[in-house]
């Protein structure tokens, strides 16, 4: 299967080079399509299935028969194969993804390309790789950290180094240990001119450090703002993290240390010393302190539970998890793992409101729709405030259902047209998808509402979609994607 | 289903007779939130401090740039078009307001005083959400507006809160052009969800009812009001068709990004300028827009503090302290600078007080950020019960309303 495959990407490749780019589009969206099964199982319970609760949140919601399987192979062993990503087959989803040439350019080698090319790809693949990635689990935690070490495309440079940084930085240490994950940032270029790490040297006595990263290494990527640190903390780390730079001119954009504009005296953190003469070396050592300090295993074990279990997170799951980081020394498998088979996360089911890029990838997902991610689809995102790499500062896109309930309205207009196939340039395979929901009798609310909700419909529900039920069945549809329980997981 | 019937037909569903709606938004309220810190010390120039120029030898304004407003400050020359609502007295200055925030940090202190709180002290919901909920008035869909993609921290808790970016867009498009039929089943479907996805979607279909009427006449400013071509004008100008329509709009939120100016932050130029040429761009042309209408408005332009006192080694300022509110309306005493000069001594920790805790040094606080708002709430808005908005707070008077 696997060869086949391989032969079958090549032959693709192949001719994709000599086809113009939307003949090749077409191409893949015939060969890549992933199937839709002729039938489906409908959950019947009045509680939202299991597994359908586990793909809503460690997940981007499921592909149509995507429940099925979960239940077929079980939780447990789902969630095993999500944390191996390299073992999981990806091909069909590489082939939308993988031909964007920016995503690929080492630190710096961006620059030859227009802003717009650069945006675009960045932004595509993200959306791509969410909607089509059988690797769910990890696209999940790209989003996460994508947050979490926040950098817009929009601020000097960025644009041309996110790139290498989505790429070595987040995707490299998505599933990895949380130090690495820190210490690939801190240097990163993308991340030393966001928060103005280049810029912090000294050069002459009277040289006062720029602490805009070393604030927000402290404040939001490590400890977090409760985490008991210090102003002379800050002044110290950003102390620790002087001379880092980013070459111009030739190989511009890429990383060099220079020890002149260093500040190599010693330095005091978090009751720790960095002894004197560290050079280069005190940015490891800033990043082990600042990981391994239990602030920080308790504010990554909350933002974490808030993200996949409730916005209050339960005391008890932050408690175990913020443990099992200090025991793993921050392995991020081990905090899924924990996470994701505990007993506040099944129980947690359909409280969560869905964030404008979830919703989106959701419903596209579970209507089985077939996209390149071109900009028409784009700017619904950047109409509901979540355009993948926009939030201008660095906390990250919010995880609270009170950003987004303004959203409402964009996400109506968004289910109207996707469904009906007036979003130009996606297509959803209705028919196909209404036969394989409800057999001979397609399109009748309670199976629809079974199949995108995963539970049984309640009166209350089902009143409103019968009343509509005699005309238009892309808009009865809609009205399931619109409804107040399609907006929350 | 003919209009006339979706519209009963709506209106049972919400319960929300047409006779209920109490003509509300006879003030305006206009908060601008300058997103990062901005450094007002450069916009509202001290230029009679020496130490001013000893401290910023790349960033100052020369005294000769500055738009001379009395004997010690003059304004940036980018805030030229704010300069006859100075001398017409409708845009007031107050110097050195700020929060007891000690941690230098944006979001903290953005949502310090988003939430109307002081350190530490935490509330519930931001300082303009306890407001209307607080008020005597009947709330509508378009109590509370903000102008952009996500509902500010301050609005938390409101009874109803919008996110739009103009008026055109609030409408139900359906590939069927059957939005009232679609909108009642939705009526009916949010009105069913208890908890804040079921609000948050009566109070959408409510509004998208109410700005019907709206949508589709031309606008044309008044007074020649011209705005800029960027989003801030334009979200300026929506608030301003909104404030006119008279469809009871109390709260409207605004923000404006980017000046959090570490590097390379300019001075009559730059970085810096461009933002501070917008922020006066949009301000000018809605204060000549309003019009007639100028004394049921008061605009306040908040940051979350202010910059160091000194430029740093990269030709920017760093996190500060104390800044200068502006605030512009028929209503606001204007035409002067409010408050003391603290001066642009570095406050060591010995000299720390209650407003100016150990952390990141700048111009010092004198005036609580609370006491601007409070007087804007009780003076402008007529607001009676301030424990509500700001518990366990006196505020000093500012003389600013």
């Amino acid at each position: 299967m696997n060869s086949t495959r391989r032969a079958l990407l090549k032959a693709i490749g192949l001719l994709g080079a000599t086809l113009p780019f939307t003949a090749c589009e077409r191409l893949i969206s015939s060969l890549a399509q992933q199937s839709i099964p002729e039938s489906l199982t409908l959950p019947d319970s009045s509680e939202i299935d299991p597994s359908f609760h586990l793909l809503s949140r460690a997940a981007y919601g499921p592909w149509p028969g995507d429940v099925d399987r979960v239940r077929a192979m079980g939780a447990e062993a789902w969630i095993e194969e999500q944390l191996n990503p390299e073992n999981i087959d990806d091909t069909f989803c590489d082939l939308r993804a993988r031909r964007f040439e920016t995503i690929w350019h080492e630190p710096g080698t961006c620059y030859e390309y227009k802003k717009p090319v650069l945006r675009e790809e960045i932004t595509r693949h993200t959306l791509l790789r969410a909607l089509y990635s059988k690797r769910q689990l990890l696209e999940v935690m790209v989003g996460f950290w994508t947050d979490h070490l926040n950098i817009n495309l929009e601020k000097g440079d960025c644009i041309y180094l996110k790139p290498s940084d989505d790429r070595l930085v987040i995707r490299a240490h998505a599933l990895g240990k949380f130090r690495d994950l820190i210490r690939a940032s801190a240097t990163s270029p993308a991340m030393l001119v966001y928060l103005d790490g280049k810029e912090n040297q000294k050069k002459e006595p009277s040289d006062v450090p720029n602490e805009n990263y070393a604030r927000e290494l402290l404040e939001l990527h490590t400890l977090g703002v409760d985490g008991g640190y210090t102003q002379t903390d800050v002044y110290e780390a950003a102390r620790s993290l002087t001379g880092w730079k980013l070459r111009t001119g030739w190989r511009k954009g890429t990383v060099y240390f220079d020890q002149t504009l260093h500040d190599d005296g010693e330095k005091h953190i978090l009751g720790q010393v960095i002894p004197a003469g560290g050079g280069e070396h005190d940015v490891d050592r800033l990043v082990e302190i600042a990981s391994n300090h239990p602030a920080t295993a308790h504010h990554i074990a909350t933002k974490l539970t808030r993200r996949f279990v409730s916005e209050d997170p339960p005391a008890s799951l932050v408690q175990r998890l913020a443990s099992v980081f200090t025991a793993t020394d921050g392995d991020i498998k081990s905090l899924l793992r924990t996470l994701l088979t505990s007993d506040e996360f099944k129980a947690a089911r359909g409280l969560k409101f869905k964030r404008p890029f979830q919703y989106i990838a959701s419903c596209l997902r579970a209507l089985g729709a077939d996209t390149h991610a071109h900009q028409p689809l784009i700017e619904y995102l950047q109409r509901m405030g979540q355009g993948p790499f926009q939030y201008p500062t660095p906390d990250g896109y919010p995880d609270r259902i009170a950003s987004w309930l303004g959203t409402l309205l964009w996400r109506w207009n968004f289910a109207f047209s996707a469904v009906s196939n007036h979003v130009p340039t996606v297509t959803v395979p209705l028919e196909q998808l209404a036969q394989a929901i409800g057999g001979s009798t397609p399109f009748q609310p309670a199976q629809l509402v079974a199949y995108f909700i995963g539970r049984r419909a309640s009166d209350a529900e089902l009143g409103p979609l019968r009343a509509y039920q005699n005309q238009d069945h892309a808009e009865l549809v809609s009205l399931v994607l619109a409804s107040p329980a399609f907006q929350r997981c | 289903m003919s209009n006339t019937s979706r519209r009963a037909f709506v209106r049972k569903l919400l319960l929300a007779p047409e006779t209920a709606i109490a003509p509300a938004g006879e003030r305006t309220l206009v908060c601008i939130f300058l997103r990062g810190a901005a450094d007002t010390l450069n916009m509202v120039v001290p230029r009679g401090d020496d130490e001013y120029y000893r401290l910023r030898p790349t960033l100052a304004i020369a005294a000769s740039d500055g738009l001379r407003l009395d004997d010690f400050y003059a304004f940036h020359p980018n805030l030229a078009p704010l300069l006859p609502a100075f001398n017409e007295g409708r845009l007031g200055i107050v110097q050195a307001v700020g929060t007891d925030n000690p941690t230098g940090s944006h979001f903290e202190a953005q949502d310090q005083m988003e939430h109307g709180e002081s350190y530490g002290h935490l509330i519930g919901g931001g300082w303009l959400g306890r407001y209307l909920r607080t008020r005597s008035a009947e709330v509508t869909p378009l109590s509370a507006v903000t102008i952009g993609s996500s509902i500010p921290e301050s609005l938390r808790g409101a009874p109803t809160a919008s996110a739009i970016e103009s008026i055109e867009e609030l409408q139900i498009k359906t590939p069927g052009n059957d939005a009232a039929a679609v909108s009642s089943i939705l009526s009916a479907m949010y009105s069913a969800e208890v908890g804040m996805v079921g609000q948050a979607g009566k109070a959408t279909l409510d509004l998208l009812w109410r700005v019907e009427s709206l949508r589709g006449a031309a606008y044309s400013p008044e007074g020649g009001a011209v705005y800029l071509d960027d989003d801030f004008s334009h979200g300026l100008r929506e608030i301003a068709r909104l404030i006119k329509a008279q469809v009871g709009l109390e709260v409207a939120c605004l923000d404006l990004g980017g000046w959090d100016t570490h590097f390379f932050q300019g001075s009559t130029s730059g970085l810096q300028a461009a933002l501070i040429q917008q922020l006066a761009g949009g301000l000018a042309a809605f204060d000549r827009d309003l019009g007639a209408q100028r004394n049921r408005v008061t605009t306040l332009v908040l940051t979350e503090f202010g910059r160091r006192t000194y430029e740093n080694s990269s030709l920017g300022t760093d996190h500060g302290r104390g800044f200068a509110l502006f605030a512009l309306g028929g209503m606001v005493k204007g035409g002067k600078i409010h408050g003391q000069w603290p001066g642009l001594v570095e406050e060591s920790s010995s000299q720390t007080d209650s407003l100016n805790p150990v952390g990141p040094s700048g111009l010092k606080v004198l005036i609580d950020y609370r006491s601007v708002l409070s007087e804007v709430l009780t003076k402008f808005l007529g607001h009676r019960e301030l424990n509500q908005v700001f518990p366990n707070f006196n505020p000093q008077p500012v003389d600013l309303i």
